[in-house]
């Protein structure tokens, strides 16, 4: 999973065009209070295949963030500027363009699976409504369907004709999970934007859901913006990593050397803030360094009991 | 579902039966005499004692109360004073004309409040949904017999398109269900916009949204979707309220509904026609009450296939 990580690498090291490329992206939001600089100038970019992580705490502008790329911020609250380039297409200078990339080059992973499916309508309605849009398949029933079921299967969902029947109060969490992927990779989207896939989930299903989007990656060649506050998850799936706190960037960089070596307080406190990091440790492809973090956690964490 | 049915049945025939014998009760304890109504002002003593035994008003309450539980169950609810005619009958001959002004009523409501509802949640703070909030404040602000009298001035005399009073054409339908329909509009529109509101900040809905969802999709099948059951209830309820007769606004265009009815049977003490009224619109409301609970499984998954969540 770190195939693309090196650590020379730079984001003008690749030659084809980003899947994304967001410069000096701004998000002002109006508020009673006044206006919030949400998201201060921060500039990023992702190619095919690879994850980049925005980590940070509650607050700190990560969501904003993906959520100002996606154009899902309420228009008359939120301000955006700079340049968010899906594909090529600048979305903060036309945006009208965005509504050409939800749905085919771009899809969401929302961050609770319990509140994100409409609950009157049920999955099969939903996930085939995807399916119309995105405009592959044929219009045909049989065909739609029996895309739906090949789609549920891809995210290992079991029994899938019984499940395109059910409405979301009937699955859990997890499951829901993977029928927003599905819904997502209806379209084939190149480019999937994690907001917090997992933070609403079990720790138990956190890790199915995890490798079920780096096993579509590796498949697919699909390039992932995950937003999280989990380190385990950041350190898990991610190629760079970008500290983010009060709406900027507090460090940007290779994921490894972020863990080992963090650079500022922060970062130090985010990397503290992982009580144990468990059985993931384990999981092939990480580096064999990871006794280096476990120290400074413990020795971070000691420091502050 | 079917001991579900027989139980919401049970319920409702008993709260019918607490609601008239409450009736029965009241009408008895509050000042007035049929007698009086019956023989008017001028009648001796004598007269009065002869007309009380005639409707058996001279009996303890109670002794009057038991009969009319006995003749209730055989279907009959004595005979109205001033109609000299079974009471059943008299408010059964009424029970149409209310029924067409209430659906009449709740059909333009639905029709108007809930296109108006959504325009408004989908331009909040813009001046023309302020000037639509403005007149929807106002029709839940104005009095229905002062909307009714303005309605007869300027559409039946002054501009007299349509007929003041009664129902001999079906133009006579028109200025009562405007009028009834305005404050119903009024309220109901506003619900309409509240839970559309509520559902547009909905996370399900941005979510939809970032799969390329079209606008009007969202609207109607997504947020219209999800509204759907409390503003159905709230119509199937007022609808049922309207069926106990829509008082002031019958009697403002001498409308032949049962509002009117019970209007002239509580002038009159009519004690066998106020009960036979409250008795067929309780049993009615009852009626219409169910059926919202038993169409509840049809807009809700939820409700249908059970709470029970998955682990």
């Amino acid at each position: 999973m770190n195939a693309h990580t090196d650590a020379g690498h730079t984001d003008s090291g690749h030659k084809e065009q980003a899947l994304l490329e967001v410069r000096d992206f701004q998000v002002e939001l109006i508020t009673d209070a006044g206006i919030i600089r949400a998201v201060d100038s921060v500039s990023f970019s992702i190619h095919r295949g690879e994850t980049v992580t925005i980590i940070g705490e509650s607050g700190s502008g990560k969501s904003t963030t993906a959520m100002g790329i996606l154009r899902l911020l309420p228009e008359d609250l939120a301000v955006l500027s700079g340049s968010v380039k899906i594909d090529g297409v600048d979305v903060i200078a036309e945006p009208k363009a965005i509504e050409k990339v939800r749905g085919k080059t771009l899809a969401l992973i929302p961050q609770d699976p319990m509140t994100a499916l409409s609950p009157v309508h049920s999955i099969g309605s939903q996930l085939s409504e995807a399916i119309r849009i995105a405009g592959a398949a044929s219009t045909d029933k049989g065909a739609v369907q029996a895309r739906a079921i090949r789609l549920l299967e891809q995210v290992h969902i079991p029994t899938p004709e019984k499940q395109l029947k059910k409405y979301p109060h009937q699955l859990s969490g997890g499951m829901l999970q993977r029928v927003l992927i599905a819904i997502a990779l209806a379209s084939e989207p190149q480019l999937l934007v994690a907001d917090e896939p997992t933070s609403a989930l079990d720790v138990t299903v956190q890790g199915g859901i995890l490798d079920l989007l780096l096993e579509l990656q590796e498949q697919r060649g699909i390039g992932i913006l995950m937003i999280t506050h989990d380190l385990g998850v950041a350190r898990l799936i991610s190629d760079r990593i970008h500290v983010m706190k009060d709406g900027s960037f507090v460090e940007s960089g290779d994921v490894q050397q972020i863990v080992d070596h963090p650079a500022t307080e922060y970062t130090r406190d985010l990397l503290a803030a992982v009580p144990v990091l468990g059985p993931w440790d384990e999981t092939p492809g990480l580096p064999a360094t990871t006794t280096t973090p476990d120290a400074a956690l413990t020795n971070t964490g000691a420091r502050h009991e | 579902m079917t001991n579900y049915i027989l139980k919401r049945l049970g319920q409702g025939l008993l709260t019918v039966f607490l609601t008239v014998s409450t009736v029965f009760i009241l009408i008895r304890l509050a000042p007035g005499d049929p007698a009086v109504s019956y023989a008017g002002p001028l009648a001796t003593t004598e007269q009065l004692a002869k007309v009380r035994e005639q409707f058996g008003l001279d009996r303890p309450v109670l002794e009057q109360y038991w009969i009319f539980l006995q003749q209730l169950f055989t279907g009959n609810l004595g005979t109205s004073y001033s109609f000299q005619a079974p009471a059943l009958q008299v408010v059964a001959e009424r029970m149409p004309y209310t029924l067409t002004l209430a659906t009449a009523s709740i059909l333009l409501t639905a029709v108007v409040a809930i296109p108006l509802g959504v325009w408004m949640s989908r331009r909040p703070d813009t001046k023309s949904e302020f000037g639509v909030n403005v007149l929807t404040i106002a029709g839940q602000s104005m009095p229905d017999f002062w909307t009714g009298i303005m309605l007869l001035t300027g559409f039946a005399v002054l501009i007299p398109i349509f007929p003041a009073s009664g129902f001999a054409t079906w133009g006579g339908l028109v200025l009562p269900t405007v009028t009834i329909a305005i404050l119903q509009i009024a309220l109901i529109s506003r619900m309409v916009r509240r839970e559309m509101t509520t559902n547009f900040a909905a996370p399900y809905l941005t979510v939809a949204r970032s799969r390329g969802i079209r606008n009007s999709i969202l609207t109607w099948r997504y947020a219209m979707g999800n509204s759907a059951i409390p503003v159905f209830t709230a119509l199937g309820t007022r609808f049922a309220a309207m069926l106990n007769g829509v008082v002031v606004v019958e009697v403002v265009f001498a409308w032949p509904g049962v509002g009117s009815l019970i209007v002239r049977a509580l002038e009159t003490r009519d004690y066998p026609l106020i009960q036979a009224t409250v008795l067929l619109t309780a049993l009615l409301a009852v009626g219409v009450q169910l059926v919202i609970d038993l169409a509840y499984p049809l807009l809700d998954p939820r409700v249908r296939l059970g709470k029970a969540a998955a682990a």
